[in-house]
């Protein structure tokens, strides 16, 4: 075989290799968008109703519509819906769009849409999202095209729960689940979003294709390959080197110099995410309140956003994300202030004194495990404690936390959009991210208002209510909230990056000059 | 006399290497005490500062000195990688002489054992430990003893069957000797010069072990340094702060390079026979 | 014919000696990962795992049974050649499939490394000993003993920032399985293959040229060359093939090392190989995974050791 030939048949095979080889190539990545998924390797499922992953949900926003969306300021629009209206305080109708074909060329009618929730709120389907959609009564067909959702009592965060974000009421194709069975749907998912799964290879990665039937019109660029890429340094070392088109994430501490570079674009925006040190506030020493307000008010949280992000975030003000829309003017407290001699003269209110030990489990990366690192040994320094780091990987860390086994431990959530799934599911008595065994009849009223307010100001007051109190009695130490990042090649345009970490979903209108 | 001008000139080198090896040895033991800086105490007001005089190999992204953490994580590795290889070396000949002198099936039985371990890709087991026992330098010291054990007990296992037939040896037991004196006084001494090589070369590659465990996020725990740790860490703001982890790189592999050197003019002093860097 | 029967005879006894170790190491992976911590529940379930979530995965993994139970279910299924399914890293994936596809791309990556390393070793190894005492030889082997001082990552790192990202000669990242294309397979494992291949490749050139060097100055050499040998004929059937018998064991032993190293490497150039995927199987806690992973590797080892046997047994007939 001559050279020339040699070339054309990796030219051709490009497409179903994980990656191109070198820059003779180059012709062909014209066709192909190469999406490095950075940090994860694993994909389980790309069944909304069973996905928890953050990276299913990268890869699932481009396959998948939901009835409604976040457009680029955040506000709730349709999406599958063309409008929704109250009709009364437990009724919401949403009028569906006409025309619109799943992937495998059936239509799209209101029997999909009740099928694909009712689904996620049985219990058989076991879907992580359960919980989202349980206080629904019943979903209504009016007409092929009216569907009205009816709950039990007033329920806020449903319509944030509709989106396509990470909520797991993405619509799927009845026909096609009932045909290939939840299994088969699992790595085939049939959707009505502008891509396809061509080929998914287990801990390698997914071959998306357009589908050129999608309502939203067909993807400019047809084919994409999304390489699972385990180190976020190799995925920017992909980017320079010209492997890839287009990161999920950046390595914090390269930001400033990426952004000085012309080889690579840099997106930015602040996030929807918390990174927080968990307390187990049913285990000594967590379980006085003064001292956790001492250990609160012993480490500068501005001092770990400059040494453990390098700047690329903020301190989160309250229990919510700054970028969140409930998030206003900053909550204002003197527990979440650096300030070592209120830490110890609050320390002396309580009954743990100098020389305390406590255990703070750390996990995950390096820079993940500096929130530890300084954590330790400010609180330490200030409040004279004997506090340690124990590291561990992050499943046997999390399988401690559920079990309760633990003191304390750096934790964080990614891509939430309602505030109840954040001060919810964290400090309520029943949350089920409440691995703090934090139970409080006072914030469990409030989350309930909150939870029953459909009205978008007033839900605000409620959990700013509901952060005051949180702040109060400290059963978490909120740390900072850091941005999302994404890396493009020069030549990428048409990516909108969204504050709760979007992926796929802007693949359609990505063009490569 | 070529073949004496080869050694003189593996000696040279030895020579070299031992300077290297005395000079690392010196700074690990007295440079920590030298060095007006902490290895854990942060200074958040020279984060990631270049190298310059008072920071010889700048600062990482604490402000700590990467001179200083390097000396004291210096310190770590090496206890690590030596308690771990001294543990292999002990174990390992006990079950390498046990099989020589007696046979039988517990000699039998530890021998398969180290057969087992040493089928085991170094590294996997190194990792595998790491996932089951969890981190720490215990565990790495546990990993670096069984990626060696079958080692030492093949190379003390063959070079006891070598010795046990030597006149001396015969002269001993029909002396009376007790088989504990034997083994101890006699088979022992006659073995001991290869294993002291291997000993060497051993800690130079649990150091490596150490560092890719660490690198890897399994290794020693923070805010403790170890020459692992420090390149992890140096590799995360490479980018920003190149000097983290090319410097100590270098060191590393400079502290490392004399120490093998070392062991090799060690190797040609002691025991020209034994060939096989295992 | 009596050749041939002695040699089937030790190769169904080392069958037999591998397969019991594998099946032995295969037991140890077991129960060892079952007494850490963990739980593959949590890494299929993430942040949103509650317990009727996790309840529902250990059913349907059967991690409810008592552990002889599964590890009898396991070593039946093994014996048949059946592995199971992925729990966590590929759910649902048959694992001989998924450790299928990854094997090609670690072999090609240790073979092309232990290539690269043989190539330099014999190279450098040969003009050390036959120039011996002399500048190049002094260069080489201290090059050599720098080869082995270096940790793996390091080099990989050294070697993406100055030939893929500095000068742009090979890719930083992602590796063309060897079935699509043999020349992209060459070209994106050159770097993981070198970075793999250096520390073998210095513990080769060191055993080599002493090897030669001892083999240079025998009786049978002087003799030979007495005779009037060209000093080529007398090199090849004389020195080296005595040398090559150290040579061949150091291989044997160096690949433990050689796949423990895929392990990083793997990681870091992102090539799809068996070590990138154990090393995630372990982290996420998916037992039948790491067992089938870790039996692959024991598999290698043995058998390369059990060639390695072979061979020397060959060179060296008095060793049989």
């Amino acid at each position: 075989m001559n050279r020339r030939n040699a070339l054309g048949l990796i030219g051709g095979s490009i497409g179903a290799a994980a990656l191109p080889w070198g820059t003779t190539a180059a012709w062909a990545q014209a066709q192909t968008l190469r999406a490095g998924v950075t940090g994860f390797t694993v994909i389980n499922t790309l069944d909304p109703a069973k996905a928890s992953l953050i990276p299913e949900n990268y890869i699932m926003y481009g396959i998948f519509n939901a009835l409604l969306k976040f457009n680029d300021k955040m506000e709730v629009v349709g999406d599958l819906a063309e409008s929704f209206q109250a009709i009364d305080a437990t009724t919401l109708e949403f009028k569906l769009r006409r025309g619109v074909k799943f992937q495998d060329g059936s239509d799209f009618t209101a029997d999909d849409v009740k099928f694909s929730i009712e689904r996620v709120a049985d219990e058989k389907t076991a879907s992580p999202n359960r919980s989202k959609v349980a206080p629904i009564s019943e979903i209504k067909i009016i007409d092929p095209f009216t569907v009205r959702i009816v709950t039990k009592a007033p329920y806020g965060p449903l319509i944030n729960y509709l989106t396509n974000t990470r909520t797991g009421t993405q619509i799927i194709s009845r026909k096609a689940l009932e045909a290939m069975g939840p299994e088969a749907f699992a790595r085939r998912p049939v959707g009505t979003g502008r891509y396809m799964v061509k080929e998914w290879k287990p801990n390698e990665g997914v071959e998306l294709v357009g589908f050129p039937g999608a309502f939203e019109g067909a993807p400019k660029i047809m084919s994409v390959n999304c390489p699972f890429i385990a180190e976020e340094s190799s995925g920017m070392t992909a980017i320079l080197g010209n492997q890839i088109d287009l990161t999920s994430t950046a390595p914090f501490a390269d930001v400033p110099s990426l952004e000085k570079r012309s080889d690579v674009k840099v997106l930015k925006q602040p996030g929807l995410n918390t990174r927080y040190i968990a307390l187990n506030n049913k285990r000594a020493p967590f379980d006085d309140v003064h001292f956790r307000r001492a250990v609160s008010m012993a480490f500068d949280r501005d001092l770990l956003v400059k040494a453990v992000i390098f700047g690329e975030g903020v301190v989160t003000p309250g229990v919510l994300p700054p970028a969140h829309w409930a998030e206003g003017k900053p909550v204002a407290s003197d527990f979440l202030k650096f300030n070592p001699e209120k830490a110890r003269a609050e320390m002396a209110l309580g009954k743990y004194k100098a020389g305390q030990e406590g255990v703070v489990l750390i996990w995950g990366s390096n820079w993940w495990r500096r929130i530890g690192e300084i954590f330790v040994g400010q609180v330490n320094q200030v409040l004279g404690t004997k506090l340690t780091l124990q590291a561990m990987d992050f499943n046997a860390a999390f399988a401690r936390a559920k079990a309760g086994d633990y003191d304390a431990m750096v934790m964080g959530w990614l891509g939430l959009v309602d505030p109840d799934e954040y001060i919810g599911e964290m400090l309520g008595s029943k949350g089920f991210r409440n691995i703090h065994h934090y139970s409080s009849a006072k914030m469990d009223a409030i989350l309930d208002r909150g939870r029953a307010e459909v009205d978008r100001a007033k839900r605000f007051a409620v959990y700013r209510e509901a952060e005051m109190l949180a702040i109060e009695e400290m059963p978490v130490l909120s740390c900072f909230t850091s941005n999302v990042h994404n890396l493009t090649r020069p030549n990428l345009k048409g990516f909108t990056q969204m504050a709760y970490s979007n992926f796929a979903d802007q693949f359609g209108t990505i063009t490569l000059s | 006399m070529k073949l004496n001008l080869a050694t003189a000139m593996s000696n040279k080198l030895a020579l070299i290497g031992g300077c290297v090896t005395g000079i690392v040895a010196l700074a690990v033991v007295f440079g920590p005490w030298l060095s007006p800086y902490s290895p854990t105490e942060a200074d958040f007001l020279a984060l990631l500062a270049p190298p310059s005089l008072s920071h010889p190999l700048g600062t990482d992204s604490f402000g700590r000195d990467v001179l200083t953490r390097v000396l004291y994580g210096a310190r770590i590795s090496l206890a690590v990688s030596i308690s771990g290889v001294l543990a292999a070396a002990v174990f390992g000949v006990i079950i390498g002489m046990m099989a020589a002198w007696r046979g039988g099936l517990w000699s039998a039985v530890a021998m398969r054992f180290c057969d087992l371990l040493f089928s085991f890709p170094s590294f996997v087991l190194a990792l595998f430990m790491m996932v089951v026992l969890g981190y720490g330098v215990v565990n790495i010291a546990i990993a670096i003893a069984l990626i060696y054990m079958p080692i030492f007990a093949r190379l003390s296992r063959n070079m006891a069957l070598l010795v046990k037939d030597e006149p001396y040896v015969h002269a001993a037991i029909l002396m009376g000797q007790p088989t504990h004196s034997v083994l101890l006084r006699e088979i022992l001494p006659n073995i001991a010069a290869p294993v002291f090589v291997q000993i060497a070369l051993g800690v130079a590659f649990g150091i490596v072990i150490e560092a890719g465990l660490s690198f890897l996020g399994l290794g020693v725990q923070p805010p403790n340094p170890s020459l692992g740790t420090i390149m992890a860490d140096g590799r995360e703001y490479f980018q920003r702060a190149p000097w983290v982890l090319t410097l100590t790189g270098m060191v590393v592999s400079i502290a490392l390079l004399g120490l093998n050197l070392l062991s090799d003019g060690l190797r040609d002093v002691m025991d020209p026979k034994l060939r096989a860097r295992l | 014919m009596r050749e041939l029967i002695s040699l089937l005879a030790r190769v169904a006894q080392g069958a037999g000696a591998i397969l019991l170790l594998a099946l032995l190491g295969a037991a140890a992976v077991f129960f060892a990962m079952r007494a850490g911590h963990g739980d593959p529940a949590l890494a299929v379930l993430g942040d949103m795992a509650t317990p009727e979530t996790i309840a529902a995965f250990r059913l349907k993994w059967q991690l409810n049974d008592p552990l002889l139970v599964q590890f009898w279910r396991w070593l039946s299924g093994a014996l048949i050649g059946d592995f199971g399914a992925s729990m966590v890293v590929a759910t649902g994936e048959p694992i001989v499939k998924l450790v299928g596809s990854r094997l090609p791309n670690t072999l090609f990556v240790g073979a092309y490394a232990l290539a690269l390393a043989l190539v330099i070793s014999l190279i450098a190894g040969t003009i050390s000993a036959l120039r011996h005492g002399k500048l190049i030889d002094s260069a080489s082997t201290s090059l050599a003993v720098l080869g082995i001082s270096m940790p793996d990552f390091w080099l990989s790192y050294a070697l993406i920032y100055a030939l893929a990202l500095g000068l742009g000669i090979f890719p930083s990242y992602g590796f063309t399985t060897p079935s699509l294309s043999l020349a992209g397979a060459l070209y994106s494992g050159f770097l993981p293959a070198l970075a793999i291949a250096a520390p073998m490749a210095a513990a080769f050139t060191r055993i080599l040229r002493t090897a030669l060097l001892e083999t240079l100055f025998r009786d049978h050499v002087r003799v030979a060359r007495s005779l009037g040998h060209s000093e080529n004929f007398i090199f090849l059937h004389h020195v080296f093939r005595n040398a090559l018998i150290p040579y061949v064991t150091v291989i044997g032993l160096q690949v433990r090392y050689l796949l423990g190293g895929t392990v990083v490497v793997e990681r870091i150039f992102g090539v799809n190989g068996v070590g990138s995927l154990m090393v995630d199987a372990a982290f996420a806690r998916d037992y039948p995974l790491v067992q089938a992973c870790a039996l692959v590797f024991l598999a290698c080892v043995l058998l390369v050791n059990f060639a390695v046997d072979l061979i020397c047994t060959r060179l060296d007939p008095r060793r049989a």
